[in-house]
């Protein structure tokens, strides 16, 4: 059986002293994941904890063998994360960024300025991000989430704000990268179109948990 | 129903007289409080005749009121960039150029007003003396002074998303160059908030100066008196730290995806305070490389840029508020003043770099911000 492509061991995660999460095991093979909870269960920190971008207890592994916490650098070029309302720095153009995240996880640019250019990112990305609407903003994120060679792309609420031509070229993308055999676990309270991607799996977070169903 | 110029008079030159209540109470006190009364037009007269007759007092005078202007710019350029100013890019952009340009002219001159008072009594005085090329001069330079704002206003309208004087210059380094991660938190401050790392920094080169006065008054030089100067313009950078961790806070959360290595995190840090202590690093080394060695001089910017490294990684505790900060700030520099008197130096710098690699390395992964409940 092959590894999981995500483990989660004994995750846990507390605001202050308010416990969000109590993950005792939850093991994901590859494939693409739908992450449903309602608002305030948990999906966007349980997201951010994949992401390693807040602290937590317990142990998250990729690909059975990239360790969060034996090897933090390898395990965050694994996973890439776009966030619901994404935030940058007023000053950074989007190309700073693209710059930044080719630089530091790698990838083919090449491909990355093809994706640019389907979403429309390359008209605007010259431009300071504050200068952008919620929607280029939205698109500037869904790229960098792109970027490198992810083993996992979580996708925070990735159908609100963007076009219709963008939320087709986002489905033609999701379906291109889950073919080349990179997970997806999505958030989105919009059910999925059926017709353009099939989901692996739904993961329900409720009462501090999630399953899979 | 209240007339345009009346609506956009209360959002611009109310709100400017507001702002800046403080600066014109200085400027009158200057103007009016330091001399006695009676003596006043006296003075104010001979202060004109001053700069009437002198071409070198007049370039001076000429550049604060020019300085002056560039404040007034400044002001009305960054009300456009205000949340929930956005809405003057469609109103202004509906009036038609003509009318606009009179609405620009009248806010911007209400503004400048308080030099244009002044030139006019200038003015007078200088034909009333035969101050005839004087009087060119000044009215010229004050004339331009309310005209060429004018088109930066008008460029700002129709391209919102320029911050420096020329689109196009922007333009061209947001293509040909990439802003490193060590110089976000500086674009940050640059960009906006330019008054806190400004006044920072001249408090910051007002104590160096200080300190090299003081110690050439008394004829003397010693290197400890020195450092005791930069330690204290050390402490005048903390405010900047505590923005700094609120900016990472808030705006850098992304790069903890990033597959960087804690130690390439750490130099970003290293280099953003060494970037930042550079213009008081060329102040020292401009000041004292004819007073010490090579070696004094890299003492005192370790033991500085120890002090700041320290001071920033303090602040990984997340529960270290800017009050508990200070406490923190205020005790490590007395116990590394005291190893300065005792020439311990090195040492402290060795103590200073272990403690903050070793607040660094444990807390960076595990730092995230802390909300205070208020229970």
């Amino acid at each position: 059986m092959p590894d999981p492509v995500i483990a989660l061991h004994a995750v846990k995660k507390n605001y202050q002293d308010v416990p969000i999460l109590d993950i005792a095991r939850l093991e994901l093979p590859a494939g693409i994941y739908w992450l449903q909870g309602e608002n305030g269960a948990g999906k966007t920190t349980c997201m951010k904890v994949m992401a390693g971008l807040i602290p937590f207890k317990g142990e998250i592994l990729l690909q059975g063998k990239v360790s969060s916490r034996e090897h933090p650098v390898q395990f965050r070029r694994l996973i890439n994360y776009a966030e619901a309302e994404p935030l940058y720095p007023s000053f950074l153009t989007g190309r700073d960024l693209l710059e930044l995240y080719l630089n530091t996880k790698g990838g083919n640019p090449e491909e990355i300025r093809a994706i640019s250019e389907k979403l429309g990112v390359h008209i605007f990305v010259n431009n300071p991000v504050s200068s952008y609407s919620s929607g280029m903003l939205k698109k500037l994120s869904l790229l960098l989430a792109f970027t490198g060679t992810p083993a996992l792309i979580l996708l925070d609420e990735p159908l609100i704000t963007i076009d219709t031509r963008a939320l087709a070229v986002l489905y033609d993308l999701i379906r291109e990268y889950s073919a080349k055999g990179v997970s997806f676990c999505i958030t989105s309270h919009q059910p999925l179109d059926e017709e353009e991607l099939t989901v692996t799996g739904t993961l329900k977070v409720a009462h501090k948990n999630i399953t899979l169903s | 129903m209240r007339t345009t110029s009346a609506i956009l008079s209360k959002i611009f030159t109310q709100r400017f007289y507001i702002q800046n209540t403080g600066f014109f109470l200085v400027l009158f006190y200057l103007l009016f409080g330091v001399v006695n009364g009676a003596n006043l037009l006296a003075y104010h007269k001979g202060l004109m005749l001053g700069f009437l007759g002198n071409y070198t007092f007049l370039v001076l005078v000429l550049l604060l009121w020019t300085s002056y202007a560039l404040k007034c710019v400044g002001f009305m350029l960054k009300t456009f960039q205000l949340q929930g100013y956005d809405f003057l890019y469609p109103t202004m952009g509906s009036i038609a150029k003509p009318a606009r340009r009179i609405i620009w002219l009248r806010l911007h001159t209400a503004i400048y007003m308080p030099v244009l008072v002044y030139v006019a009594i200038a003015l007078v005085i200088a034909v009333q003396q035969g101050y005839y090329p004087q009087a060119v001069i000044i009215a010229v330079v004050n004339i331009a002074n309310c005209i060429w704002p004018l088109a930066l206003y008008e460029r700002k309208l129709e391209q919102p998303d320029v911050i420096f004087f020329t689109g196009h210059l922007q333009r061209w380094i947001n293509r040909h160059f990439t802003k490193p991660p060590v110089l976000f938190f500086l674009y940050e401050l640059f960009t906006n908030f330019p008054r806190r790392i400004v006044s920072t920094k001249l408090f910051s080169a007002g104590v160096l100066w200080l300190t090299f006065l003081i110690m050439a008054r008394g004829d003397y030089f010693d290197l400890r008196g020195l450092q005791l100067g930069v330690m204290i313009s050390v402490l005048s950078h903390m405010q900047l730290m505590v923005h700094h961790r609120a900016f990472d806070d808030t705006y850098l959360n992304f790069m903890e995806n990033l597959p960087v290595s804690l130690f390439t995190h750490y130099m970003r840090l290293v280099g953003v305070y060494v970037i930042t202590f550079l213009p008081e690093m060329i102040i020292i080394t401009a000041n004292a490389y004819t007073k010490t060695t090579p070696w004094g001089l890299i003492t005192v910017f370790c033991t500085a840029l120890s002090l700041m490294i320290l001071f920033r990684t303090l602040l990984f505790f997340p529960k270290m508020n800017p009050e508990v900060h200070v406490r923190y700030t205020m005790l490590t520099s007395f116990i590394v003043l005291f190893m300065i008197l005792g020439h311990y130096e090195w040492p402290a710098v060795l103590l200073l770099q272990t403690a903050s690699a070793i607040i660094f390395f444990t807390k960076y992964r595990t730092y995230e911000p802390y909300i205070e409940t208020g229970s």
